[in-house]
């Protein structure tokens, strides 16, 4: 492939200036230019160290920002950055004899100035020494892929043919495990309920002696990046010394629209890891709930669950990002807002929100870009918070045409307008209807189908009210998903985590409930059985399992499973901000559970039974576990982030 | 008190340019315990960013003061920030009067700026 020449990296960093109306030509476009060209040798590099080119854009975009409309002067003026660039580039074109510069000459000059933008990007991307990097672009030569030796993939007894892996899954392990001779994979694990491939491979050298097992996880690009950003900042340094660790760089190739992370199981050495979803075919109740006891919790508990902080803290702004998004919007470019329009901005008045019908006008303010999805032309906004993985209020925006607008993750947009296609309530009433309820779910009370409690609030009415309360609660830095198939048993079963893309400082019952959830749909609604019924009869336990009362005896098996909830529930409850106020949890496990509604990878029977745990969580709330009236008042902070929406 | 002081422009439409100050020449304000420096859209500042529709009319004042540099914001619209060690995307707002070191980035309005060299 020849070196791409200067004059079609000026063409695309034009581009790139108008299209954030930057409206002058500096280093972040002529970087930005060389990453945006297929086969370019920046790209290629920064592919190397473990950074997808897509990724570094957006990431060079968030930091500089959109520009304002006006534009202050006429053409598009170089900087005087810029300027030096070019001419170190002339420098470096006329020493190897070449009139012309080309992409290689002007990346070794941004690399060796080392003061710009771009640069500064790189550097806060984990890229510290960009001297080395300039020296690996001084020779380097493209399409070395194909000068590597083949890496041989083969298959354990306990991989199922059925789980054929596609060829980018296959291209990606090759690339991940060159050098070695040949890699086996030994397993697919359950994972959890995206659709990210987490497989257990053995790589294998020429001596043909196996390594240690290992966890690789594939999945969207964005998602590994973002993971291994924030292993690196909130995960690294603070693990146990036998955990899962990120030790490698990520692999995410050009020529797909995946990438993947590698998990070490630091002692992993003779046995293959097994997560704790496949584990609770094989074990009892009693042993499944005292591991997750004595080796589970002792084992992170120290440096994360119990560091117990006090935490008050309004109930949308650690949940309201579990539920659908609060809007779909159709995208209607350069519209104005006509006068019967509706505006949204922070804070959000969610009543407000609840007039809006179909087809309405919507001018969404100041939210900030949190995903950009190319393949179905649509954006997702939200209210962030600080931490990227928590955004309040998303609203989809479909429709954009993003050949035409640039959006970039992290931009704050101060203004888009668009109709309303779809609400969250809708959103929540369709993935009702896919479990065919045999009773009326319209009202704002629905039957128990016992005598118990007769009846419980509906759920997907009433977590609108939730989300407005205030908690006080526990703050520690949690796993923030913490399902059984992130749970690894290693040798002597040990425990494991792994993904920690949504790992963070936050409501400590949140990965409680995420448990409880987890195991009620995988260990507690199949010792029940699959019908509406069989969701009521586990219900009938339940009431009295939250109250510490006798359970009946019709169910043997149910009782049993329950227990292994009694172990979630010890751990919850030493969690708690303070040991008899469970309104916290609660409050965790009903929205834990209604979202767990929407996940279509989660048996049906299962979504079932969490709409009556989320329908007696709220009823608990409303009675057994009833917050204080204390907690009811607003603090004073309610309206903290206003203030800084004009800016980055 | 006489010195020079450079100050790049590290972001923007003049990005990579080197503006010099010498208290010998009368730049900047010298008062009895300080020597103060004004950043700002209008073209009375000293450091002038008439280019970033960001930055107010008088943004920020950067002084010398105990042998030591300090920023100030002056009650800016979209404020002056530093650069932040633990999330390279938040920046730090400032408030009141804070302290800063050379070579250390801070932006006023959109544009960043860096003190480069102190004699």
């Amino acid at each position: 492939m020849p070196t791409i020449a200067l004059k079609d990296i000026l063409i695309n960093a034009r581009q790139e200036a108008y299209r954030m109306r930057h409206f002058y030509l500096g280093a972040e476009h002529l970087f930005i230019a060389m990453l945006d060209i297929k086969g370019s040798i920046a790209g290629s590099i920064l592919q190397e160290q473990g950074l997808k080119p897509e990724y570094v854009i957006d990431a060079i975009r968030r930091k500089v920002g959109k520009g304002s409309k006006n534009r202050l002067w006429a053409g598009i003026p170089n900087t005087p950055r810029a300027e030096v660039l070019l001419g170190i580039a002339n420098d470096l074109a006329l020493e190897n004899g070449r009139e012309e510069i080309n992409e290689r000459d002007l990346l070794i000059a941004l690399l060796e100035e080392e003061d710009s933008i771009p640069i500064r990007v790189l550097k806060a991307l984990s890229l510290p020494d960009m001297q080395i990097l300039a020296e690996i672009a001084r020779t380097y030569t493209l399409n070395r892929d194909s000068q590597r030796p083949y890496v041989k993939v083969d298959f354990g007894p306990e991989f199922e043919r059925a789980e054929t892996l596609s060829k980018d899954h296959l291209f990606i392990l090759r690339r991940m495990f060159y050098g070695y001779a040949q890699i086996r994979v030994e397993r697919q694990l359950t994972g959890g309920y995206t659709k990210a491939t987490l497989l257990a491979v053995t790589p294998i050298d020429g001596d043909n002696r196996p390594h240690a097992t290992v966890v690789v996880k594939i999945d969207d690009h964005d998602t590994i990046l973002d993971e291994a950003q924030r292993y690196e900042s909130y995960v690294k340094g603070l693990l146990p010394a036998l955990t899962a660790r990120l030790e490698d760089k990520p692999v995410a190739p050009e020529t797909s629209d995946m990438a993947a992370i590698k998990y070490t199981l630091v002692s992993g050495y003779d046995q293959i890891p097994h997560d704790l979803r496949a584990i609770v075919k094989e074990w009892d109740a009693q042993k499944l709930g005292q591991w997750i006891k004595n080796e589970l919790y002792p084992a992170f508990g120290r440096i994360w669950w119990q560091q117990n902080r006090p935490f008050r803290f309004q109930v949308w702004r650690e949940y309201d990002w579990l539920l659908p998004p609060v809007l779909t919007l159709e995208y209607t470019k350069d519209k104005a807002l006509p006068n019967n329009g509706h505006v949204l901005k922070f804070p959000v008045k969610r009543a407000r929100l609840h007039e809006l019908e179909y087809g309405d006008m919507v001018s969404v303010e100041n939210f900030t870009v949190q995903r950009v999805y190319p393949e179905r032309s649509a954006i997702q906004l939200a209210i962030s918070q600080g931490t990227e993985s928590i955004a309040a209020y998303k609203i989809e925006v479909r429709g954009v045409d993003l050949s035409k607008d640039t959006f970039y993750r992290g931009e704050v947009v101060d203004s888009i307008v668009g109709r309303v296609y779809k609400t969250r309530n809708e959103q929540l009433i369709h993935a009702m209807r896919a479990l065919s309820p045999d009773f009326d779910t319209a009202g704002e009370k629905i039957a128990s189908g016992n005598d118990l409690i007769e009846k419980l609030p509906n759920p997907i009415i009433a977590y609108e009210e939730m989300l407005d309360r205030y908690v006080n609660g526990s703050l520690s830095t949690i796993h923030g998903d913490l399902h059984l198939g992130n749970i690894m048993i290693g040798p002597n079963n040990s425990a494991f985590l792994i993904d920690f893309a949504h790992t963070r400082d936050g409501h400590t019952a949140f990965d409680w409930a995420t448990l409880e959830v987890s195991l009620l749909s995988e260990v507690v609604m199949p010792a029940a059985g699959e019908s509406w019924d069989d969701a009521r009869t586990v219900l009938r336990y339940l009431i009295p399992f939250n109250g510490k009362q006798p359970l009946p005896n019709t169910h043997p098996k149910i009782a049993t499973a329950l227990e292994t909830i009694q172990y979630v529930r010890d751990i919850a409850q030493e969690c708690l901000a303070s040991h008899e106020s469970w309104a916290e949890y609660f409050t965790a496990l009903a929205l834990c559970s209604l979202r767990a509604l929407t996940w279509g990878t989660m048996p049906i029977a299962s979504r079932r039974l969490m709409f009556y745990v989320a329908a007696l969580s709220m009823h608990e709330l409303r009675t057994r576990f009833r917050p204080t009236s204390e907690t009811d008042t607003p603090s004073p902070e309610e309206t903290d982030i206003t203030g800084r929406s004009t800016l980055l | 008190m006489d010195f020079n002081i450079n100050i790049m422009i590290m972001s923007g439409v003049e990005d990579g340019t080197l503006l010099d100050y010498k208290t010998t020449r009368g730049d900047g304000e010298t008062t009895i315990d300080k020597w103060t420096l004004s950043i700002g859209r209008r073209d009375e500042n000293d450091l002038c960013l008439r280019n970033d529709t960001y930055v107010s009319r008088q943004h920020a004042n950067l002084h010398w003061k105990n042998e030591a540099w300090w920023l100030e914001d002056c009650e800016s619209t979209n404020g002056t920030f530093m650069s932040n060690p633990d999330n390279f995307f938040e920046d730090t707002p400032v408030k009141g009067i804070i302290p800063i070191s050379e070579g250390q980035l801070f932006r006023v309005g959109r544009t960043w700026l860096r003190i480069q060299l102190v004699e």
